[in-house]
């Protein structure tokens, strides 16, 4: 499509709510850096983020601000809440999810959010399951072309602080598509990448710099091949 | 009462935007602590309004400041807007919930990831937090017809795709459409106008 018959999208897309095919070609001029869509996209963007004024205002609870705080602070062992979720095994991970289903409210609500994306995930049955390692790195990816990747491993390498773990997709043709970044705990971790990942050949994790990059600038340390 | 009286009281001044993007760059915790004090309220705000759930949104809000610690380094400090970036983060965070929680997830792919690239960030207006601003689109709002205030809404607090409007609303896709078109168009041009005012 060109830019004119994408161009009404340009404010379904800020708020999320834009679908295919309009929404793949907005991606798609957007990445190649559009001269029309990239500054139509932004004040699009700008609209939606100015709705939060419209927002009614709340006073959040005290104890948030040190929770917040807590995440970086060089005194905290837990720096990463929900990207890296805890070691559990294949099992354990289904058997939480499903708890996190049955019973929302007993577990950390984002948890919970991610653990039921993973069932989705895990009870899709369209899902391929491979598994890699050992003798260093070693676990099982779970991928739904529809819904996305559960990863789980362990031995992990450790990271130096400004780097990061990207997980990608990558598709039978065409370069790898960025999936998520995580870190591990106990160079273990359970990582959620919700999003369709059709055409997948293989999946990958690679060392990236903090933030992460578009394509992969190291080698994979885990290949899962479908 | 909404985000506006919040919004007259805010300290706009002080340190910029920028040297606390590089202090964030920079991996400096306090950082981290200056950028709640600065727009925890509004993210909490977004997040709330969206999942209405104080124990839910005291995660999403975490969940927001943690994955602008980390993708900080992606920002560009001379050009973003940092405000609207991170209540983009935050509002992400929260539709997402909702979504899983509804097992949209599915039905409803669109990875919000995209919306947070800090390019789509870059020279936008910082005023747009602030209490001028504010007014004006609680005002644009107002003067929006019901349906197309219908599917901002529905849109904006709970994430709802243009079909899933469509169905809720028991309209034509077509129709939805036009009203969160015309919706938006509105809301850009009574800005405008209050800008020139």
């Amino acid at each position: 499509m060109n830019c004119e018959e994408i161009l009404h999208e340009y404010g379904a897309y800020a708020l999320g709510i834009a679908e295919d095919p309009e929404r793949r070609e907005i991606s798609e001029h957007l990445a190649r850096n559009c001269p029309n869509c990239v500054p139509g996209v932004r004040r699009a963007m700008e609209l939606v983020a100015g709705l939060s004024a419209a927002a009614p205002a709340a006073d959040p609870p005290r104890r948030l601000r040190g929770r917040v705080v807590a995440l970086v602070s060089p005194q905290s062992g837990r720096r990463f809440p929900i990207a890296i979720l805890a070691p559990w095994a294949v099992a354990l991970t289904l058997a939480v999810a499903l708890i996190a289903v049955v019973l929302p409210g007993r577990l950390r609500s984002g948890d919970a959010a991610k653990l039921a994306q993973a069932l989705s995930i895990i009870g899709d049955p369209a899902m391929q399951d491979v598994s890699f390692g050992p003798p260093a790195t070693r676990g099982r990816v779970f991928l739904s072309p529809g819904k996305g990747v559960v990863l789980v491993a362990a031995g992990l390498p450790p990271l130096d602080v400004n780097k990061t773990f990207e997980l990608w997709v990558i598709p039978k043709t065409g370069n790898p598509i960025p999936a998520g970044l995580f870190r591990s705990q106990a160079n273990a971790a359970v990582f959620v990448h919700a999003g369709a990942a059709p055409n997948a050949a293989a999946v990958a994790v690679t060392i990236e710099p903090e933030g992460g990059s578009a394509q992969p600038t190291t080698t994979p340390f885990i290949v899962a091949k479908l | 009462m909404t985000l506006f009286g919040f919004l007259l009281a805010l300290n706009l001044g002080g340190e910029g935007d920028e040297e606390l993007v590089r202090r964030l760059q920079a991996r400096d915790p306090e950082a981290l602590s200056d950028l709640y004090d600065r727009f925890g309220k509004l993210a909490w705000s977004v997040i709330l309004s969206i999942v209405r759930d104080a124990a839910i949104a005291e995660d999403l809000v975490q969940e927001t400041f943690l994955r602008a610690w980390n993708r900080a380094n992606g920002f560009e400090a001379s050009r973003g807007a940092l405000g609207p970036w991170l209540l983009t983060i935050a509002r992400n965070q929260a539709i997402d919930h909702v979504r899983s929680q509804s097992y949209r997830m599915d039905r409803c792919v669109y990875e919000l990831d995209a919306t947070e690239h800090p390019a789509l960030f870059l020279d936008m207006e910082s005023t747009i937090l602030n209490a001028n601003y504010a007014r004006a689109i609680r005002n644009a709002i107002t003067k929006l017809n019901a349906n197309q205030r219908k599917v901002i809404e529905l849109a904006y607090y709970e994430g709802l795709s243009q079909t899933e409007m469509a169905e809720r609303m028991g309209q034509p896709l077509g129709t939805v459409k036009t009203w969160v078109r015309t919706a938006l168009k509105n809301l850009r041009d009574e800005l405008g106008e209050a800008a020139v005012a």
